[in-house]
């Protein structure tokens, strides 16, 4: 019943206490979201690479937010220094949150210094998402990329953080990688680490 | 076809892929963030809230008679019933309650006291005219709208304003009779 | 096992949204098939005014000497049927299947827009998957 003592009315939301991050809601209900903001900033673009860069900066904003959630929570404000640590912390625990599992794959990028890829069979925003053909290799999962920059922005790790899909030798379908690219400032402190 | 006995809310829910609500949570404040930055104006990212809830509702119907196997409900009594214990559990993973009926029957509130759209949200000064769930409102109308009713669904209470529920009243408007082809000839 | 001849859904105002052959005989041309799907809309319409039992929400089964049509109706006045050999079981379920794949890889699809015609890949595949002999066989279990 409505007002009978359960709720509480707190003054300030800073003093309701932190989620366990254990609620959940169908897969549905996010993608039909999900859904609309792609529709949305369709509508503020007139071509891909905007529409892109758009919905990385929705997911940028996610990942900042996810990744204060989780150093408060799960790592009691432990701060991640080492670039494996951080890399680590998004292709699982972030992953694990968000997504329900861990990324498929962590891989070191084999042509440049500064690069690492993530990869996954099929990313959750686009397990309903067909692209049209005309729309080239245009992946929704930028805002999943925008969510990497943002949690790794905000851990110290500046990056450039795309969203691709990769044919697959075999499977109707292309696998999705997020490549990362490592601003120089940060292999230079990586370096000096040791 | 034999008929299918309508599922509960908590059946399908339980049985439906599911994901974090934090990922939805933020994914919704992510958008909202977007549309106060492209429309500025509280009222117009109302509106525009609204709208996109009420996209979401005429794709949303689908699902939930697919899922739910509801039947064409006998009075609108029993489509908010319906809504509220089916509809947002399915969904959102929460009931509402159904309560303040007019003496018609055409009016109601669906009362949310858990909703995942809000979480650590507070509204800044900025935004105080903000209806931040704004999406539901649209949701419901769209949603209702493909099944030949339309309604206006307005905010009566808003936790973020300060109230102590989410409360959402439904107003039918009126039944759309449906047309049959040959007497668009007329 | 029967076989499935082809699989229309035709949106509430009666325009072809989708159609699938599986059959080998017969292909139809495209203007054909849009009106063969505006004739069935009619149809439909009219057998809810002819019918002598109140609360009929249209035809469900139409059986002839060469095939048989199963059609569904959902609530929100869009119509799935399938064209089938005589005696072809379980249809109404794939019908149900196939209802279900639209909300999931059409309605979520955000580059699909309302009422037109479908072009998404996801639901293509399924479809095609989910009308494989031994898949219809799993359903009516």
């Amino acid at each position: 019943m409505i007002g009978v003592g359960k709720i509480k009315q707190y003054s300030n939301v800073l003093d309701k206490p932190v989620s366990k991050g254990k609620q959940e809601v169908s897969l549905s209900a996010f993608a039909f979201l999900f859904s609309e903001l792609v529709q949305y900033n369709q509508t503020q673009v007139d071509n891909i690479a905007e529409l892109e860069r758009r919905l990385e900066d929705a997911g940028y904003a996610v990942g900042a937010r996810v990744l204060e959630l989780l150093c408060h929570r799960d790592k009691g404000n432990r701060r991640e220094t080492r670039l494996l640590g951080i890399l680590s912390f998004v292709h699982s625990t972030v992953w694990k949150v968000l997504f329900g599992k861990v990324a498929d794959s962590l891989e070191k990028g084999t042509e440049h210094e500064d690069e690492y890829m993530i990869s996954e069979k099929e990313l959750l925003v686009n397990r309903f998402i067909s692209i049209p053909k005309d729309m080239g290799t245009f992946n929704c999962g930028a805002f999943v990329a925008g969510i990497v920059r943002g949690v790794l922005d905000g851990a110290g790790f500046p990056a450039v953080v795309t969203a691709h899909f990769v044919p697959v030798e075999g499977l109707l379908r292309p696998r999705t990688t997020i490549l990362i690219k490592f601003a120089e400032e940060v292999l230079k402190r990586e370096a000096r680490l040791g | 076809m034999p008929a299918v006995a309508p599922r509960s809310g908590d059946a399908i829910f339980a049985s439906a892929e599911r994901v974090n609500a934090e990922l939805f949570t933020l994914t919704y404040g992510a958008i909202v963030r977007q549309l106060i930055t492209d429309l500025e104006e509280v009222d117009e990212v109302n509106k525009q809230l609204d709208q996109m809830g009420y996209n979401i509702g005429v794709r949303l119907i689908d699902e939930f008679l697919a899922k739910s196997n509801v039947s064409r409900c006998v009075d609108f009594k029993e489509t908010a019933e319906v809504i509220a214990k089916v509809g947002f559990k399915m969904f959102l993973g929460v009931t509402a309650t159904v309560t303040n009926w007019d003496a018609e029957g055409t009016t109601c509130s669906l009362v949310l006291e858990d909703n995942p759209l809000v979480d650590f949200v507070e509204l800044p000064d900025t935004c105080q005219g903000l209806h931040y769930c704004n999406v539901l409102n649209g949701v419901v109308r769209g949603a209702l709208e493909m099944v030949s009713m339309k309604t206006e669904v307005t905010w009566i209470r808003d936790m973020l304003r300060g109230d102590d529920a989410y409360e959402l009243q439904v107003k039918l408007l009126k039944q759309i009779p449906e047309e049959y082809p040959y007497k668009d000839d007329e | 096992m029967a076989a499935i001849y082809s699989l229309y859904i035709i949106n509430k105002s009666g325009g072809l949204i989708y159609y699938k052959d599986h059959g080998t005989a017969s292909r139809m041309d495209t203007n054909d098939t849009l009106r063969l799907a505006s004739l069935w809309h009619s149809m439909h319409a009219i057998s809810q005014q002819l019918s002598p039992v109140s609360g009929c929400f249209g035809v469900e089964l139409l059986e002839a000497d060469t095939f048989d049509l199963h059609c569904f109706q959902s609530l929100t006045g869009t119509k799935f049927f399938v064209v089938c050999e005589p005696g072809t079981q379980n249809m109404e379920m794939l019908l149900k299947y196939v209802y279900e794949l639209y909300t999931d890889y059409v309605l979520k699809n955000p580059f699909y827009e309302m009422e037109m015609p479908i072009r998404c890949e996801l639901f293509d595949l399924n479809v095609t998957q989910g009308v494989q002999k031994d898949r219809v066989a799993l359903l009516g279990r």
